[in-house]
C-alpha cells in the first residue's frame, strides 16, 4: 500500500517534470506579454513532429534529431514571433485569446496538411526500463527528469544573472518604465516567446519515445494541461510553476490510481478551480515573478 | 469620421427604413430562395447567435471575458434532450426549462468564478467546460454517457386543443428564428435599460461604479446567470435540431466560436453579434470549398480579425447605419 | 465624398452578396448526370484527423481502383469530400453541403459515433443512401432499417459480437478469469465493456478494475501498476489504434510484459504495434474486422497498393472505407444503375464477397460480418477463427 503510494508519487513527478518545461515557457511568455497563449502545446508537437522526421526521413539520430526538432520549432516560433507576438504588446486579452487560438489552428492544420492527418509511431530514444530503489521506470524518464531540473537551474540563473533576464522582470513589472528607460519591449517579447516555445519543442522531443504517437492534434492537450499549471503558480512565476506542474503531475497520477483514470483529465481544472476558492490570487505570488 | 464635419450636401433619402424592409424579407424569404443547405447554415448561424449575445452582454457590457458558455450551452441541450425524450414536452417548455437550469446553475459557479480577476475568471470559466463533460461523460444514469442522447423527437407545440409539430427545415428556421428574434430583442431592451448603462459602467471602471452606488457584484452575478441562460436556449434549439447530444457539446470549441462571433461582430454592439453570427457561419462554410485548408485559412482570418478589426465590425456598421441614414 | 462612396461601397456589396447567395443553387442545379457522386464525411482537421486521413486514403483508393477499371456500369466515380471536425455539428453541415451543393446521392462517414447519429436524420430526409463504415455505437442500426431509418447502412461490427467473441476465447481457450479494464472513453470503449459484463459471469470470469483513459491519453503508469498489483490476468483493452503501442511501451516499462496479456481490440496486430514492444504484444488476443496480414490475395493487394500510394501502411479505418466503396461499387452494378432507390434496394439483398468473407445486411441494415478472432505468436499474428454472429435486438 505504502509503496504503491510512493510509485505513483515518483509517476507523478515524472509526468510533472513534462508539463513544467512546457508550462515555464507559457508563463513566461504570460509575463511579458499578459496574454494566455493558447497555442504554445503546438510548439510542444511541432518538436515532436520535426524529431520524427528527422528519424524517419533523414535517418538521423535520436540525440540529432533533438538538435533538428528544437532549431526548427525555434524558426517557426522566431516567425511567429517576429509576425504576430510582437504586436500584441498592450492588445487587450481578448485579443490575445484569438490571435493564439488562430496560430494554433494555423499550424496545427498546417502539419496534418504537409503531413497528413494519420498518426505516426516515433522509433528512437531509450526506452528500456531500468530498476530504481524497487521502481522500474524507462530511461527515457530519467532523461527528462535531468533535463527538467536543468532546465530550471538555467532559467533560475538567467532570470536572476543575464541581461535579457532582468529585462523580462523589468517587461513583467511595467511596460511603460521599460519603453523610459530604453529597454526595447518587443524584442524582449519576441526572445522571451522564441525561448519559451524552444523549451516547449524540447519537452515535446524528450517525451515523443515513451508516448510513441505523433499526430498533429497532439498539441491541443497539453495546451489545456498547463493552463490550469500556470495559474496555479502564480502566472509568470518560473519557480511557482515548478511546484504547481509537480503537484498537478501527482495529483493526476493519484487519482488515476485511486478514482480512476476517466477523471485524470479533469484534476488540473478540479484542482485549479478549489484552488481559487482558497486563494484567488493562485498558490505562489505573482508580485514576485520570475 | 469626417461625416459630421463636411458641409451639409443635398438631401438624401434616409435608406434605413427600406433598408430595414429589406433585411426583413430576406430573412423571412431565405428558405424559399437559397437551397437547404443555405437555410441549414442559417440555422447554425440562430442556434449559435442566443449564446453569443448572452456572452455579449458578459464581455461586451460587463467586460468579463468567459469561455463558460459551451457548458451551459451543454447543460441546457441536455435539459431540453432530456425532457424531450422521456417526457415528451412541447418545445417551449423545453426551452423555458433550458434557460431556467442553465441560468440556476450558473448561480453556485458564478458566486465563486466571479471574485477572480482576469485571467483566473478565464480558466476558471474554461474548467467549467472541462469538468461539465467529465460529468456528462460520467454520470451514465441520467445523460447515458457517451453513448448520447439519440433519437430527440422534433419540436411540438400544444396550444390548446391544436397540437402540431415542426418538422423539416423549412419550419424548423423560421421557428428558430422566431427564438432569435426574441431573444435579441429580450438583449436589446436590457441594455437600452438602465440596468445596461450600469454594466457598461462596471466595465469601464468597477470601482468608479461601485462607489456611485452601482450594486455591482450582483450585476455581475445576475448577468452572469443571464448569459447562461441564453447559452441555455441556444442548447435547446441544438438539441431538437440535431437530435443528439453527446459530452461533445461540452467542448472548448463551441465557447471560442461564440467568442469569436462577438469580438469578429463587434462587442458591446447587439446588431454585431447578430451580423458576427451569420459572418462566422458563413466563413466557415465558405471555406468548405478546400476541406483540407480550410482550418489553416480560418486561422488566418482570425489574425486578420485581431490586426485589422480590432474592435470587430461594430464601427463598419455604426458608419454604415448612419451613411444610408441620409445627410446630416 | 465619403458618403458617396459609402453608398457606392453599399450596392457593391449588396450586390456581391445577392450573387454569393445565388450562385451556389445555380452550380447546385447544373451538375452533370454522367458520374456517380459520393460523398466522404470524416475529420480531416482538428485532433480527430488523426482517424480521418486514413478514412479518406482508403475511399480514395477504392474510387480510383474503379475508375482506372472503367468505373461502373460505364460510369465513373467523382469523390467529394466534407470536413467533419469529429463534431455532429460540422458533421450534419458536412452532410447537408454534399447532399445539396455537390449533389452526391451516396455519402460514406462518419468515424465518430455522434456524428453518423446526427447525419442520419439528414440523410433519411433528403433520401440519400448513408453508408457507415466506422461508427461501432450499437444505436445507428438499432434505429436503421426496420428500425426507423431506411437510408442508412452499416458495413462496420458493432460492439456487441466483438465482445462476446473475446470473452469466449479468453475464458475457454486462455482460461482467464480475472480482468481489469483499460478502454477508452467514448461509446466504442463503454459499450464494448458493457456487452463484456453482460457475457463474463456465463464463463466466470470478474472483472477486478475498471478504468477508462480520455482519447489522446499517454500516461497509463499509475493505471498500470493498480493492474498489476492486483493480480489481474488480462486487460481488456477496447482502445484506440493510436494508444495500443503507448500502453505496450508502458506494460513493458513496469514490468507486466508477457505477465499480463492484452484482449479486446485496437490493432494489436500491425507490426508497428507489435515491434513497438514484442514482449508486451505476445499472446494477446483480438477481433477484429480486418488485419493487414490476413492471407486472401485482394487484402494483400489492397496492402501493397495503399503503401506504395500513401507511403505508410494502412490502418482498420482504411480498410473499411476501402472495402464500403467497393461495397457500394458492387451494389450499384447489381442495380445496373445508379438510381438511389434501386441501390438501396439492390444493398438490402447483396451478397457482397470483401476480402475477408461474405457480407450481407440483415433488416436493421447492419452488416452481417465476420470477424477474424486472432492471437500474437511469436510476434505475429496468428489467426484462430472467423465468427459471424446475429444481433439481438432490443424490442421496442
Amino acid at each position: 500500500m505504502f509503496s504503491t503510494i510512493i510509485e505513483q508519487v515518483i509517476n507523478g513527478i515524472v509526468t510533472g517534470s513534462v508539463y513544467a518545461i512546457v508550462a515555464v515557457g507559457m508563463t513566461m511568455i504570460f509575463g511579458v506579454l499578459r496574454a494566455i497563449n493558447f497555442a504554445h502545446g503546438e510548439y510542444y508537437m511541432l518538436g515532436t513532429f520535426g524529431a520524427w522526421f528527422a528519424i524517419d526521413y533523414l535517418g538521423l539520430s535520436y540525440e540529432a534529431s533533438i538538435v533538428v526538432a528544437v532549431l526548427s520549432t525555434t524558426v517557426v516560433a522566431y516567425v511567429v514571433g517576429q509576425l504576430v507576438m510582437r504586436r500584441m504588446v498592450g492588445a487587450p486579452a481578448e485579443s490575445g485569446v484569438l490571435a493564439t487560438l488562430g496560430i494554433a489552428l494555423i499550424l496545427q492544420n498546417t502539419v496534418i496538411f504537409v503531413f497528413g492527418g494519420g498518426y505516426k509511431f516515433f522509433a528512437g530514444g531509450y526506452i528500456e526500463p531500468v530498476s530504481i530503489l524497487g521502481f522500474s521506470l524507462a530511461q527515457q524518464r530519467i532523461i527528462i527528469l535531468v533535463v527538467c531540473l536543468l532546465v530550471f537551474i538555467g532559467l533560475e540563473l538567467m532570470v536572476t544573472y543575464s541581461r535579457l533576464g532582468m529585462a523580462m522582470r523589468a517587461v513583467s513589472q511595467n511596460i511603460q518604465c521599460c519603453g523610459v528607460v530604453g529597454i526595447d519591449v518587443p524584442q524582449v517579447v519576441l526572445r522571451t516567446f522564441v525561448l519559451g516555445a524552444a523549451l516547449a519543442s524540447l519537452s515535446g522531443v524528450l517525451t515523443a519515445p515513451v508516448n510513441v504517437s505523433v499526430y498533429g492534434g497532439m498539441g491541443e492537450l497539453i495546451t489545456f494541461k498547463t493552463l490550469p499549471i500556470i495559474i496555479m503558480g502564480g502566472l509568470g512565476n518560473v519557480r511557482g510553476t515548478f511546484y504547481a506542474a509537480m503537484i498537478l503531475g501527482i495529483a493526476e497520477s493519484l487519482v488515476a490510481t485511486y478514482i480512476g483514470l476517466q477523471f485524470r483529465d479533469t484534476v488540473g481544472f478540479a484542482t485549479l478551480i478549489l484552488m481559487l476558492m482558497w486563494r484567488p490570487h493562485g498558490l505562489f505570488s505573482t508580485q514576485a515573478r520570475f | 469620421m469626417s461625416l459630421t464635419d463636411t458641409a451639409p450636401q443635398a438631401r438624401r433619402r434616409d435608406l434605413r427604413i427600406p433598408l430595414a424592409a429589406v433585411l426583413i424579407v430576406v430573412a423571412l424569404a431565405a428558405p424559399l430562395i437559397g437551397t437547404r443547405y443555405v437555410t441549414h447554415s442559417l440555422i447554425i448561424a440562430l442556434i449559435f447567435m442566443l449564446p453569443a449575445h448572452g456572452l455579449n452582454l458578459l464581455v461586451g457590457y460587463t467586460g468579463l471575458l468567459s469561455l463558460a458558455q459551451a457548458a451551459f450551452f451543454g447543460i441546457g441541450a441536455y435539459t431540453a434532450g432530456l425532457l424531450a425524450v422521456h417526457l415528451n414536452t412541447p418545445f417551449y417548455v423545453n426551452l423555458i426549462a433550458a434557460g431556467l437550469v442553465s441560468g440556476a446553475i450558473a448561480l453556485p459557479l458564478g458566486i465563486p468564478a466571479l471574485r477572480l480577476r482576469s485571467t483566473s475568471f478565464v480558466m476558471c470559466t474554461l474548467g467549467f467546460v472541462i469538468i461539465g463533460q467529465a460529468i456528462s461523460k460520467n454520470w451514465i444514469s441520467l445523460t447515458r454517457g457517451d453513448m448520447g442522447l439519440s433519437g430527440i423527437p422534433k419540436p411540438y407545440f400544444e396550444l390548446g386543443p391544436l397540437s402540431f409539430a415542426i418538422s423539416g427545415t423549412t419550419s424548423f428556421y423560421y421557428l428558430a428564428l422566431a427564438v432569435c428574434v426574441i431573444g435579441t430583442l429580450i438583449a436589446w431592451a436590457l441594455v437600452r435599460s438602465p440596468a445596461g448603462r450600469n454594466m457598461v459602467a462596471i466595465r469601464e471602471n468597477e470601482t468608479l461604479a461601485e462607489s456611485l452606488g452601482v450594486p455591482t457584484w450582483r450585476y455581475k452575478l445576475i448577468v452572469f446567470m443571464l448569459s447562461a441562460a441564453f447559452a441555455g436556449v441556444g442548447g435547446c434549439l441544438y438539441a431538437h435540431y440535431l437530435t443528439v447530444v453527446s459530452p461533445l457539446t461540452f467542448q472548448m470549441y463551441y465557447s471560442t466560436t461564440m467568442l469569436i462571433i462577438v469580438l469578429g461582430g463587434g462587442a458591446g454592439m447587439i446588431s454585431g453579434t447578430v451580423l458576427g453570427s451569420l459572418l462566422f457561419v458563413g466563413l466557415t462554410e465558405a471555406l468548405r470549398v478546400a476541406p483540407e485548408l480550410r482550418m489553416i485559412a480560418y486561422g488566418f482570418c482570425l489574425l486578420v480579425l485581431v490586426f485589422w478589426f480590432k474592435k470587430g465590425l461594430a464601427p463598419l456598421i455604426n458608419r454604415f447605419w448612419n451613411a444610408i441614414g441620409g445627410s446630416k | 465624398m465619403t458618403q458617396t462612396l459609402t453608398r457606392r461601397m453599399l450596392c457593391i456589396s449588396t450586390a456581391i452578396l445577392s450573387i454569393a447567395g445565388v450562385a451556389p443553387s445555380l452550380t447546385a442545379r447544373a451538375y452533370a448526370a454522367d458520374t456517380i457522386k459520393l460523398g466522404i464525411v470524416a475529420p480531416m482537421s482538428g485532433p480527430n484527423a488523426r482517424y480521418g486521413g486514413f478514412s479518406m486514403h482508403g475511399a480514395e483508393l477504392a474510387v480510383k481502383e474503379i475508375n482506372d477499371a472503367g468505373g461502373i456500369n460505364g460510369q465513373k466515380i467523382e469523390l467529394f469530400n466534407a470536413d467533419s471536425q469529429g463534431t455532429p455539428v460540422e458533421g450534419v453541415s458536412a452532410t447537408r453541403r454534399l447532399i445539396d451543393q455537390d449533389g452526391v446521392d451516396f455519402i460514406i462517414g462518419d468515424v465518430s459515433s455522434s456524428v453518423t447519429l446526427a447525419m442520419q436524420p439528414v440523410a433519411e430526409d433528403a433520401e440519400v443512401l448513408l453508408l457507415n463504415a466506422a461508427s461501432s455505437n450499437p444505436k445507428i442500426t438499432y434505429q436503421a432499417g426496420v428500425g426507423g431509418f431506411k437510408w442508412t447502412y452499416r458495413n462496420y461490427p458493432t460492439d456487441e459480437n466483438r465482445a462476446l467473441v473475446v470473452a469466449k476465447y479468453a475464458a475457454e481457450q486462455r482460461g482467464f478469469t480475472k480482468f481489469s479494464v483499460l478502454s477508452v472513453d467514448s461509446d466504442y470503449g463503454r459499450s464494448a465493456i458493457t456487452f463484456t459484463k453482460k457475457y463474463l459471469p456465463d464463463f466466470k470470469g470478474e472483472i477486478l478494475s475498471e478504468d477508462y483513459y480520455k482519447e489522446g491519453e499517454v500516461d497509463f503508469r499509475s493505471v498500470l501498476a493498480k493492474i498489476r498489483d492486483n493480480g489481474a490476468q488480462a486487460i481488456i483493452m477496447y482502445g484506440l489504434a493510436d494508444t495500443t503501442p503507448i500502453v505496450a511501451r508502458q506494460m513493458l516499462e513496469l514490468g507486466l510484459a508477457g505477465k499480463v496479456v492484452l484482449i479486446g481490440n485496437g490493432e494489436f496486430n500491425t507490426e508497428k504495434t507489435i515491434k513497438s514492444a514484442p514482449k508486451a504484444m505476445e499472446g494477446a488476443v483480438e477481433a477484429a474486422a480486418w488485419l493487414p496480414q490476413y492471407d486472401s490475395p485482394a487484402s494483400k493487394a489492397f496492402v501493397e497498393k495503399f503503401t506504395t500510394t500513401y507511403k505508410e501502411a494502412p490502418n482498420n479505418h482504411a480498410y473499411v472505407h476501402w472495402d464500403t466503396v467497393n461495397l457500394l461499387a458492387q451494389a450499384i452494378k447489381e442495380a445496373g444503375t445508379s438510381d438511389k432507390n434501386k441501390v438501396r434496394e439492390a444493398l438490402s439483398k447483396i451478397k457482397y464477397t470483401s476480402p475477408v468473407g461474405e457480407v450481407t445486411f440483415d433488416d436493421h441494415n447492419q452488416a452481417r460480418l465476420p470477424m477474424i478472432l486472432l492471437q500474437i505468436e511469436d510476434g505475429k499474428p496468428s489467426i484462430k477463427g472467423a465468427y459471424t454472429a446475429e444481433i439481438q435486438y432490443p424490442a421496442n
